[in-house]
């Protein structure tokens, strides 16, 4: 008897060892990034201040090509402005009593708000890749938010805690959206193979499907993103794993090693959309 | 005694801020990631307490995971590691030098170094295993897990040689 005592004291140790593995093994199978748990991921409150501290000492080093972004950005959006109010003229002179109230009507509300964020932490060593921003719940961000950046596609808000949110990257093997080729309807889900960074995949596009290269990604339908939305760039034909479909590598318009600032879409008719479309699905 | 805690303490704080804030931001060729934070069970006494091994790697692999979004990955894989390292010495160390001796580069290199890459192997390898359960191919893990570990092994004993290098009895 004294034996088998001495015996459990002596291999306690084992004992706690495989119950705390247990514990772990037990968090790894039950999490998963739409439970929305706050607590053990980094949009809970001390870990985000961490980051906070350390993106100020590294946004330093970024700040020139933020700028020369924001520059290029400021550039097209002029441009654009600019057409858009030699457009109105020109419909303005050639009568001026309608269209007043055209213009009023068809404004109207418009569907998407941006919240700018901050990137405060990038994780992409592995393959849990995730994005830290520094606006929350108070900011009016909610999970299922889309995240672009300046040139394009970022991902999707899975976690929110009042002060910071997480994000889901493009390059993460969670990560699903359908995208199409800008000179065509057809469209096809874009996805990571967990590779490289800078490279997503295009799958299931119709086998029929011609391409050229650096033709351009767009978003297709979705309720996270609007249209048209530049994800990337066709680098070649990637490997397929059925003869009715294509598979192209997909060069992304975001370089996640240098980003920055992001915008967070808000799409005020969401609530609305969703409710009609599950009227249908009860 | 105290003094030694102290210095554990310190030694855990900074490893973890270390491996989140800047280690886990490399990802050098697409594939090895240095994963430096098992450095702390190579500097604890040989004699430590199995319970205090086994906790404080638990602790230090939940926290890490909780800066990483990957709860349980990291406290999994540390802590078998942590319940395998007296083993792990007995293949490398003699048992009398046990108790409050710290193993390093500058005290006992040898076994230091057979040690450091069994362990780091031990460890890199439950941990990409665990991280990829679902995903990717066989070649791209073992590959990560080659490269990164060669990073860790390499950091870890430059680290130790130029910590410890004008005091090399100290911290026993």
């Amino acid at each position: 008897m004294r034996n088998l005592f001495n015996f459990i004291i002596r291999n306690s140790h084992w004992l706690v060892a495989i119950l705390l593995v247990a514990f772990s093994f037990y968090l790894v199978f039950t999490h998963n990034s739409y439970q929305r748990s706050v607590y053990l991921t980094s949009a809970n409150h001390l870990t985000g201040m961490f980051y906070t501290a350390a993106d100020n000492i590294t946004s330093f080093f970024f700040l020139k090509k933020s700028n020369q972004q924001l520059l290029e950005r400021n550039a097209e959006l002029e441009k654009e402005l600019y057409a858009l109010k030699a457009d109105k003229d020109s419909v303005e002179v050639s009568d001026s009593g309608t269209l007043h109230a055209f213009f009023i009507d068809s404004l109207g509300t418009p569907q998407f708000d941006f919240i700018p964020a901050k990137v405060v932490n990038l994780s992409f060593s592995g393959v849990n890749n995730f994005i830290t921003l520094n606006r929350g719940a108070s900011n009016g961000i909610r999970p299922d938010m889309g995240v672009i950046s300046q040139t394009g596609v970022v991902g999707v808000v899975s976690n929110v805690s009042p002060n910071f949110s997480v994000v889901i990257p493009v390059i993460n093997p969670k990560f699903r959206l359908s995208a199409r080729l800008k000179n065509s309807e057809n469209y096809g889900s874009l996805s990571w193979d967990g590779k490289n960074i800078r490279t997503a995949q295009l799958r299931e596009l119709p086998r029929h499907e011609t391409f050229q290269e650096g033709d351009t990604v767009l978003t297709s339908f979705s309720r996270i993103f609007p249209k048209n939305l530049i994800i990337g760039y066709v680098s070649e034909t990637g490997e397929s794993g059925d003869d009715n479909f294509n598979t192209f590598n997909i060069h992304l318009a975001t370089d996640f090693y240098t980003l920055q600032d992001v915008l967070v879409i808000n799409d005020l008719f969401y609530e609305e959309q969703r409710e009609l479309e599950e009227i249908l699905q009860e | 005694m105290k003094l030694s805690y102290l210095y554990e303490i310190v030694l855990f704080v900074l490893l973890i801020l270390l491996q989140v804030l800047l280690l886990n931001r490399i990802s050098l060729f697409g594939l090895a990631t240095p994963v430096l934070y098992g450095y702390f069970l190579l500097k604890l006494p040989m004699g430590r307490n199995l319970f205090f091994v086994i906790i404080s790697a638990f602790l230090m692999g939940l926290l890490i995971d909780i800066f990483l979004n990957t709860p349980g990955m990291n406290a999994a894989a540390f802590t078998i590691v942590a319940a395998l390292r007296k083993p792990v010495m007995d293949l490398f160390f003699e048992k009398e030098e046990y108790d409050e001796f710290v193993p390093g580069i500058y005290t006992a290199a040898g076994p230091f170094v057979r040690f450091t890459i069994l362990m780091v192997f031990m460890h890199l390898t439950l941990l990409f295993f665990i991280e990829s359960f679902t995903l990717f191919n066989l070649m791209s893990t073992l590959l990560r897990i080659i490269t990164s570990a060669v990073i860790t092994i390499v950091l870890i004993i430059t680290m130790d040689s130029l910590m410890y290098r004008r005091k090399p009895s100290e911290h026993t």
